[in-house]
């Protein structure tokens, strides 16, 4: 049984890795308790929030989201300049965006559940750069299986489209339909040798699934599905408490005390009032993402580690990486139309793989498939047009324009790191800084690989304009900070994402990841989880 | 004949193909219940809804309208004035669409009165900061250019994988 100061398992984070892991625990009959640093709303609160926003903040998936004073998250465009959440340095800002509510950042994810393929996890093996996984693709394989089933994830049946095809059991939903601009996209790049095949999403394809309904393409998954259609962890809240967990929210983890042996023993809240609260529990795990994770183990220092916890390895907060994206904003002589369906929904992956990697980093290509009329009305009006002109300038922008990503892998560098700032937040807790640096193997990607290969698509796509984004942006896949390995002198997690210094301290999802490739990181994260859950399972059977 | 996406797309396009003009569909419209126009009480609320439509060649919500003088009157200095030098160089044009006078409007305070409103129905706001001030989402003009393909982010297009349809082509406006 549970009570708000006590509980067998104790899990910090609402987010899709924590959920999944409560889920699974509370099937077995294992009580779980759940702690959200952020407040709990209504999915009607949040589509009114998108709706409500003017024109030009309507692309920024955080501004439906504000934070509550005691759970800031990153606010790109509305945060002071001068008082950033996340304190950023070095060539490559790793401006993440992520936010602290309950069911965390799936809110606002676009739902895209791409597997590693085997290759992903032997960087080091196959290609001598990064580093390998603990372990192969045969031993992911199955949890990304259970992941795909868990959360409802389409996709397609045809092994040729699949990625990667090694797979044990078929899609519980078909992939979705392409839009107009897909289409077309599709058959230009298959002129120059290259599949964009269906992304394997976690949206609801063609029927209800989970009790929640068909997606009816209302192009909004980022920043918010309105009607559910896509899976986010906020949908799973109300069944986890059904099957007897305990959610508490606008509860800020702050500190996790370990005991005499250097087992964990307690985590440390305060709530909304700042007033602080004691949870003991038999296993614990941080589930909060890839970077209050490693901030709340450094936060959490104590004479046994002096380090932070987790720490002896000193690797925690280290080797952040993500997937920095280059975008072509391009303008094409004849219509695409994007903004039918859901917003990303295709992909070319297969240039994400090859000996190349030895020198630099693959690259995935990606048609965004958001309708175009915020991006292109401002312009439009610009140019002075009025009446009937206005009306067909807009339409012809918005059909004839379009935003080609390109998504780079990175590798582990210990020299990424988060730290502890000295700025405080509300409640007087450190924020995070981040030094970043995409590094030579992903900038080399860039000059020598993909925007050659992007240039080309957009020539044979009809591009009369081509415009490159200047620097490297994020893509909010967070990874790499409390990384896994088999050697607890260099990484912070065993196979199971269990802490290598606390026998009793679960830290799974992106941080554990070892390589990024190019895919969202999201099934990975899942399926660590899982791995996780089951792995949490044995140690309290065992116990 | 093109399909329209929806009902009351049909409905404002069958009133548009009955011959109702921009002018005329304000006076229809302005005669709706007092309740259904927030500021219907605003003495301006009528040239500037008149003046909109002659901006604007599409039927216009009064109470949109009605947001939008709020701000338009902190905004431009010497609102009544303007309007009605803008009203009465598009009578002195005859004009019955924004592109019969446009051109002939002078530098300035009516030129940029005239731009602010044009920009207010398209992109339902009042500027392209990120403080704007919203006056509506749905009802923005931008996206009733497109809608016979794209969805207004949020509202749905169709039913379950029904969106696999052909490129559209550009020439069919949809009539709004």
């Amino acid at each position: 049984m549970n009570s708000n100061n006590k509980a067998e398992v104790v899990i910090v984070g609402t987010g899709v890795v924590g959920v999944l892991i409560a889920e699974q625990l509370l099937d077995a009959g294992i009580p779980v308790l759940m702690l959200e640093a952020g407040p709990r709303v209504a999915r009607a609160e949040v589509v009114e929030n998108f709706r409500n926003l003017p024109l030009a903040l309507k692309g920024d998936p955080s501004s439906c989201y504000p934070p509550r004073p005691w759970a800031p998250h990153p606010m790109p465009s509305s945060e002071n300049p001068d008082d950033h959440y996340l304190e950023l340095s070095g060539p490559d800002k790793y401006a993440q965006t992520f936010i602290r509510y309950a069911g965390g950042s799936t809110w606002h994810w676009a739902g895209t559940c791409w597997r590693l393929t085997p290759e992903d996890m032997r960087l080091h093996s196959l290609y001598g750069v990064g580093r390998d996984w603990a372990f192969g693709y045969d031993v992911l394989e199955p949890y990304y299986t259970r992941v795909e089933h868990q959360l409802g994830i389409c996709g397609p049946s045809d092994p040729a489209l699949q990625w990667p095809p090694q797979r044990s059991a078929p899609y519980p939903m078909p992939a979705l339909p392409f839009s107009p601009g897909e289409q077309r996209f599709t058959e230009v790049v298959q002129a120059l040798g290259y599949r964009n095949i269906p992304t394997a999403q976690a949206r609801n394809s063609g029927m209800p699934y989970d009790d929640r309904p068909a997606c009816c393409a209302n192009n909004n998954c980022v920043p918010v599905c309105p009607v559910g259609a896509k899976y986010d962890a906020a949908t799973a809240l109300a069944r986890l408490e059904a099957k007897g967990a305990t959610i508490l929210t606008d509860a800020v983890v702050y500190r996790v005390d370990t005991d005499a042996s250097n087992r964990v023993e307690a985590v440390n809240y305060f709530d909304a009032n700042k007033v602080s609260h004691r949870i003991t529990g038999k296993v614990f795990v941080l589930a909060c993402n890839g970077i209050e994770t490693p901030k709340l183990l450094l936060m959490s220092a104590n004479s046994r580690n002096p380090h932070g916890l987790a720490n002896s390895s000193d690797q925690v907060g280290r080797n952040m990486m993500d997937h920095p994206q280059l975008t072509m904003t391009l303008t094409l002589s004849e219509p695409y139309w994007s903004g039918v369906g859901p917003v990303v929904n295709s992909g070319i992956m297969e240039t994400s793989q090859g000996a190349f990697r030895s020198e630099h980093a693959g690259a995935y290509f990606r048609y965004n498939n958001f309708a175009r009329n915020r991006f292109v009305t401002f312009a439009a009006l610009k140019k002075g047009l009025v009446g009937q002109a206005l009306d067909e300038e807009i339409r012809r922008m918005t059909a004839c324009t379009a935003d080609i990503v390109l998504a780079h892998e990175v590798l582990p560098d210990a020299e990424n790191r988060l730290t502890l700032s000295s700025k405080k937040d509300w409640l007087g807790l450190p924020r995070p800084a981040i030094h970043y640096d995409v590094g030579d193997y992903t900038r080399k990607s860039a000059e020598s690989y993909s925007l050659p290969i992007g240039r080309k698509i957009a020539e044979a796509m009809g591009a009369t304009d081509v415009k490159v984004s200047p620097k490297f942006a994020q893509s909010k896949h967070i990874m790499g900070g409390t990384i896994m390995g088999l050697d607890p002198a260099n990484s912070v997690v065993d196979p199971d994402c269990r802490a290598h210094d606390h026998d009793n301290l679960y830290l799974p999802g992106g941080g554990a990841m070892p390589s990024t490739a190019c895919g969202n990181s999201t099934i990975s994260m899942a399926a660590l989880g899982l791995k996780a859950a089951d792995a949490i399972l044995r140690q309290l059977q065992k116990a | 004949m093109k399909r329209l996406s929806n009902n009351v797309t049909m409905s404002r396009r069958s009133l548009m193909l009955t011959g109702i003009s921009i002018l005329g569909s304000y006076v229809a419209l302005s005669s709706l219940p007092s309740w259904a126009i927030p500021a219907a009480g605003s003495p301006q609320l009528a040239p500037f809804m008149r003046l909109s439509g002659l901006l604007v060649n599409h039927r216009l919500n009064p109470a949109i309208g009605a947001r939008m003088l709020e701000v338009a009157a902190r905004e431009h200095t010497g609102l009544d004035a303007l309007m009605n030098a803008l009203l009465a160089l598009a009578e002195s044009k005859q004009a019955r669409k924004v592109e019969d006078f446009y051109a002939d409007i002078p530098a300035g305070p009516q030129q940029a009165l005239a731009q602010w409103i044009i920009f207010a129905w398209y992109t339902g706001c009042s500027s392209a900061k990120r403080d704007a001030t919203v006056f509506t989402y749905e009802e923005a003009l931008t996206y009733q250019t497109t809608l016979d393909v794209v969805a207004i982010p949020s509202y749905g297009l169709s039913g379950p994988n029904r969106w696999s349809q052909r490129t559209v082509p550009l020439a069919d406006m949809p009539r709004f």
